[in-house]
């Protein structure tokens, strides 16, 4: 079974130590116990989503804010650039 | 037991871990004689630069203190300046000379090329010989400075090579060494956490002043960082924002205390951990710490990241268990038991700080062997 690291009790993300297809439950290690099963294929070293996050919502990985949920991340799904912003540097978004 | 390596005593009783004479060039257009004297001359490196030539006021200052540092870093034992003309020359041999090493120097003008490289070979041969009567012998721990560098970053990076190098940073402060952490803009989103680490409110407020400088300058010039900062690599390795990347480069710097805080190739002054203002990618970073004095460079890399520097040798660690089979090659300690055997980051901090005293004793790096080495001194200002 694909393993995937979660490294703060509050995190919604874990990340994938091996590469995993749709349907198999991934299973949490570290802060976390139990399975998640997968919505998508997801890469080795990609992050799974462990807690539905509502959109807007801070996506908390080592109990930090990497940043802010784009759309409703349900759990199971792959957690990325696609449906996760970075709040820093961005020039484009300072209203000039 | 403090631990201890077998150095170099240079004349001012600083120790080298390497002893080589550099030949160094002055400016861009002397590249080409440093090389060939290089090449001709077993026991040297080529540290060749570019631009110099119309630069001025602050960016030409930190060019030439870069210069000089690397001249200074006590891994070289003798230095040939390889200039156009005297003075700028001259302005390079001054900021080496008070380490008290052999320094001299050769020009193009007026004699042209190939009698530079002739005249250049000749004395380069002379500082070599001389350099090599030079016995190694037994050193404290504590007489190393050590950058802690990551590049080719993804998600293992936070969870194994980082950490790790965090541990050897820790035993390292502990036994009375130096180790510096650099790459600004990798601490937007994990700058609270180092902050707190501070040892005084001054300390503190000049490492936050230099990250949010960075970020406001980004901001103001209408910049979104995405792609640049993390790179397309990176995101392909799985982190999805500066945050996240930031609070994985972090770990490189341990626990400990931040004692001071730099600017670009800046020699810190007191022992310690310290942070360095300086840009983040590896070859204009590394080379700052060269020109700090750190006689070596531990860099962790995910996806890999092959480069390392010219004066300060430069050990890559992974735990990426895919990028130690596919760049095996480029790969000095493999750090991928944490995830595929569940090994703890202590005990592999622990054996990576023992490797440290072997390469700090003449163990070789993979990127001194394949000859992986660059230099670039960041640019400040616009040439005039």
């Amino acid at each position: 079974m694909p393993r995937a690291v979660v490294l703060h009790k509050e995190d919604n993300v874990g990340t994938l130590i091996d590469s995993a297809r749709k349907g198999e439950a991934c299973t949490l290690q570290g802060e976390r116990t139990g399975s998640v099963p997968l919505a998508v294929d997801i890469a080795f070293g990609h992050k799974v989503c462990i807690a539905a996050t509502p959109a807007g919502g801070d996506i908390l990985k080592y109990g930090q804010v990497i940043g802010r949920a784009i759309h409703a991340i349900a759990a199971g799904e792959h957690v990325h650039v696609h449906n996760v912003e970075s709040g820093r540097g961005r020039g484009d978004k300072s209203g000039a | 037991m403090a631990k201890t390596f077998l150095g170099y005593a240079r004349e001012n009783g600083a120790i080298g871990i390497r002893n080589w004479v550099a030949v160094l060039s002055i400016m861009d257009n002397c590249n080409p004689v440093t090389r060939a004297i290089a090449n001709a001359v077993d026991g040297t490196i080529p540290v060749t630069t570019l631009f110099v030539r119309g630069q001025y006021g602050r960016d030409l200052e930190i060019t030439l203190d870069t210069l000089g540092g690397m001249g200074a870093n006590p891994n070289i034992a003798g230095v040939l300046l390889v200039g156009l003309e005297n003075e700028i020359t001259e302005m390079v041999a001054k900021r080496i000379r008070p380490t008290g090493k052999p320094v001299d120097a050769v020009t193009l003008q007026p004699g042209g090329t190939i009698n530079c490289i002739a005249e250049g070979t000749r004395r380069a041969a002379k500082m070599v010989l001389r350099a090599s009567n030079l016995r190694r012998q037994s050193c404290p721990a504590s007489a190393l400075m050590v950058g802690v560098e990551c590049g080719g970053s993804d998600t293992t990076s936070g969870l194994t090579c980082n950490p790790v190098i965090g541990r050897l940073s820790d035993r390292l402060v502990d036994d009375g060494g130096t180790v510096i952490i650099s790459e600004t803009s990798e601490f937007f989103g994990a700058e609270h956490l180092f902050a707190a680490r501070a040892k005084d409110e001054a300390v503190k407020r000049a490492f936050l002043d230099k990250v949010t400088s960075l970020e406001r300058d980004a901001v103001a010039r209408g910049m979104d960082i995405r792609g640049t900062n993390p790179t397309p690599d990176n995101i392909r390795g799985g982190l999805s924002t500066i945050e996240e990347k930031a609070l994985g480069a972090m770990a490189k710097a341990g626990t400990r205390a931040l004692s001071g805080v730099l600017g670009y190739g800046e020699k810190p002054a007191g022992k310690g951990l310290h942070f360095m203002d300086a840009p983040a990618p590896a070859v204009e970073n590394l080379t700052a710490f060269a020109a700090a004095g750190c006689q070596l460079i531990f860099f962790g890399t995910g996806v890999g990241n092959p480069i390392g520097n010219m004066v300060s040798p430069t050990v890559k660690v992974s735990g990426n268990v895919n990028t130690l089979r596919t760049m095996a090659d480029n790969i000095d300690y493999d750090a991928s038991a944490i995830l595929e055997q569940g090994a703890k980051v202590a005990d592999l901090g622990d054996g990576l700080y023992d490797y440290a005293m072997e390469v700090a004793s003449g163990t070789r790096t993979t990127s001194e062997v394949l000859d992986v080495r660059e230099t670039a001194i960041s640019r400040f200002q616009p040439t005039i």
